[in-house]
């Protein structure tokens, strides 16, 4: 185990005119990180993630908990854990002023690699990230996905066998996330173990091995993403319901959602049934074979569809399931 | 510790070849000292008529070498905020960097720009005609020098302290004229009043320029010398500690 974290809690007090204020960024995580896996925090903004991640890495210290980290004690032996870890942040850390071999060739012999060493570690960087081009070019001429893949490398020039990643691809293009993501995959095939924090589904749906979905500072569900999905349902049938007829007074047509779903709750394969105005969403395994079924209840029942979508659940449907809200809409 | 000194080594040669690749803005800085020697040293040596203008120049030149030692390193900070908002400063927390290497790697940079700018300075001094004692000039530069890192420490201390450009130019601002005045680079505060005559006593910067006057006078054994070099060392050592300490604050 790389990461072994018990009841971590960061309480920040900040004074200002009306008087001292604490506010609870992390109210207790306990988290485990196998070596060599991808694991994701997921979660909006807000909630912790990336307090969880400067805890781990050192950056500040808990109000309370333990931690041990690539084989080390967070409190005692931070100094340990610092020779072991990478740690990217949202900032990205790259001198604008120099280029990508400067900052690499800084970053490897501040942590400890000779020069002859540094220099060979700095050129693989380079190659792997698709910098040689540019190696020489100031920071701040970079495109944000070339300054993003300096920082990473940044974090990586030392080997080390952790890396943290704080929000790797916000504010990237598709092309450069997609492009990222494969380097993160390639990470694994190295060995080196990654904790990752995001607020997009489907980069935690498409990079983590495992990962932690936390709210409010507290972890609501862990595990793979399959495993947690497959606790709400395989599949979310989506509907827009009304009573067909446009005339029809507004507390009609608000009060058939209700009766819908109370009705679909009746039936033997739903297992949940969300109402959020008028769009129902049912979830269910196998959609497939239940659907025709579901679509003779609702004809039997008199209900119109306005229209029907079947897919596959996401892991916002677990967010929804734990905390009631969607994580698009909670900030 | 033997880390603090490779790791300062190692920021020194990064700050170095940035800054050998950008020339330009260090030249910049003594652009302004160099319009006073050719401008304003005129100027002052009309005022005092029957005295050479080489004689002027030397009387004024330690005053402008102070004034880049000064105005030279105290922007320094600057940059440092530039580092926090970038991330580059979080980056080098979490690993095993030396902390104190951190900000003393940059310091030491400082101090030999500012070393390449005194010797640009008199060398021009040297061309309109002023001949200064050398050994006095040399302990000089090592004054000037002392002052640039009380400078640079004192910037450092206060970008780390505050974290943001528009309140760290207000008080840089709110201090530099005061100061700069109350040295007597521009005019001798012998002309001043006597209350500003007293207040200046209290200016360490005041003292500098008179031993830099004495200096290169070749009056080597003047009260101020011993004075001044003693007060820039401690000054230079509570702020370049004071720069230590909050970066060890900042990163752990």
């Amino acid at each position: 185990m790389i990461i072994a974290a018990e009841g971590l809690k960061k309480t920040f007090t900040t004074r200002n005119r009306k008087g001292t204020q604490t506010v609870e960024a992390v109210k207790g995580i306990d988290l485990s990180v196998e070596t060599g896996e991808i694991f994701g925090v997921l979660g909006p903004n807000g909630a912790g993630k990336t307090t969880t991640m400067r805890m781990l890495s050192t950056l500040i210290a808990p109000t309370s908990g333990t931690a041990r980290v690539a084989g080390h004690d967070l409190i005692k032996e931070a100094y340990q854990i610092r020779r072991r870890i990478g740690y990217v942040s949202q900032a990205g850390g790259v001198d604008d002023n120099n280029g990508a071999r400067a900052n690499l060739m800084l970053a490897a012999r501040v942590n400890g690699l000779g020069r002859a060493q540094a220099a060979e570690r700095v050129d693989a960087m380079l190659t792997a990230f698709d910098l040689t081009e540019f190696a020489d070019r100031p920071g701040r001429t970079l495109s944000g996905g070339q300054k993003r893949r300096v920082a990473i490398a940044l974090g990586l020039v030392h080997q080390p066998p952790l890396l943290f990643l704080d929000e790797p691809t916000t504010g990237l293009d598709p092309q450069n996330r997609a492009n990222l993501w494969d380097q993160i995959r390639l990470l694994r095939r190295e060995g080196t173990s990654v904790l990752l924090s995001t607020h997009y589904l489907d980069e935690a749906d498409a990079l983590c091995d495992r990962l932690a979905i936390v709210d409010h500072g507290v972890i609501v569900a862990e595990g793979t993403p399959a495993t947690l999905k497959r606790e709400v349902a395989s599949d979310v049938v989506t509907l827009r319901v009304g009573t067909g007829d446009a005339t029809t007074p507004a507390d009609v047509t608000e009060s058939v959602p209700s009766e819908v779903s109370k009705l679909l709750e009746a039936q033997p394969y739903t297992k949940e049934v969300r109402a959020d105005g008028d769009v129902l969403r049912v979830y269910l395994d196998d959609g497939e074979h239940a659907l025709p079924g579901l679509l003779r209840v609702l004809a039997e029942g008199g209900v119109v569809i306005r229209s029907i979508a079947l897919d596959r659940a996401t892991l916002d449907d677990v967010f929804l399931h734990k905390t009631g809200r969607s994580l698009r809409d909670a900030a | 510790m033997p880390n603090v000194v490779k790791h300062t080594a190692l920021f020194l040669g990064y700050e170095l070849r940035n800054t050998a690749r950008n020339p330009v803005w260090p030249l910049f800085g003594i652009l302004q000292p160099l319009l006073y020697m050719l401008m304003f040293a005129p100027l002052l040596a009309k005022l005092t008529p029957g005295v050479p203008e080489a004689e002027t120049l030397k009387q004024f030149t330690p005053g402008m070498m102070i004034m880049i030692a000064l105005f030279g390193s105290l922007f320094v900070g600057f940059g440092m905020i530039m580092e926090i908002r970038s991330g580059v400063l979080e980056r080098l927390a979490v690993s095993p960097v030396s902390r104190p290497a951190i900000v003393l790697g940059r310091t030491v940079r400082d101090m030999i720009i500012l070393v390449v700018q005194a010797l640009l300075i008199v060398a021009i001094g040297l061309l309109m005609g002023m001949r200064p004692s050398l050994p006095g000039l040399a302990a000089f530069i090592g004054l000037m020098a002392v002052t640039g890192l009380f400078a640079s420490g004192l910037s450092y201390g206060l970008a780390l302290a505050l974290r943001d450009e528009n309140g760290m130019s207000q008080i840089l601002q709110f201090f530099a004229l005061p100061l700069i005045l109350l040295t007597g680079i521009l005019l001798p505060i012998s002309l001043a009043p006597q209350w500003m005559q007293v207040v200046a006593k209290f200016n360490p910067l005041y003292h500098a320029v008179e031993a830099g006057r004495a200096l290169f006078d070749g009056n080597l054994s003047d009260g101020s010398i011993p004075l001044s070099f003693g007060l820039m060392a401690a000054l230079a050592v509570i702020t370049v500690w004071w720069s230590v300490t909050s970066m060890r604050r900042l990163a752990g």
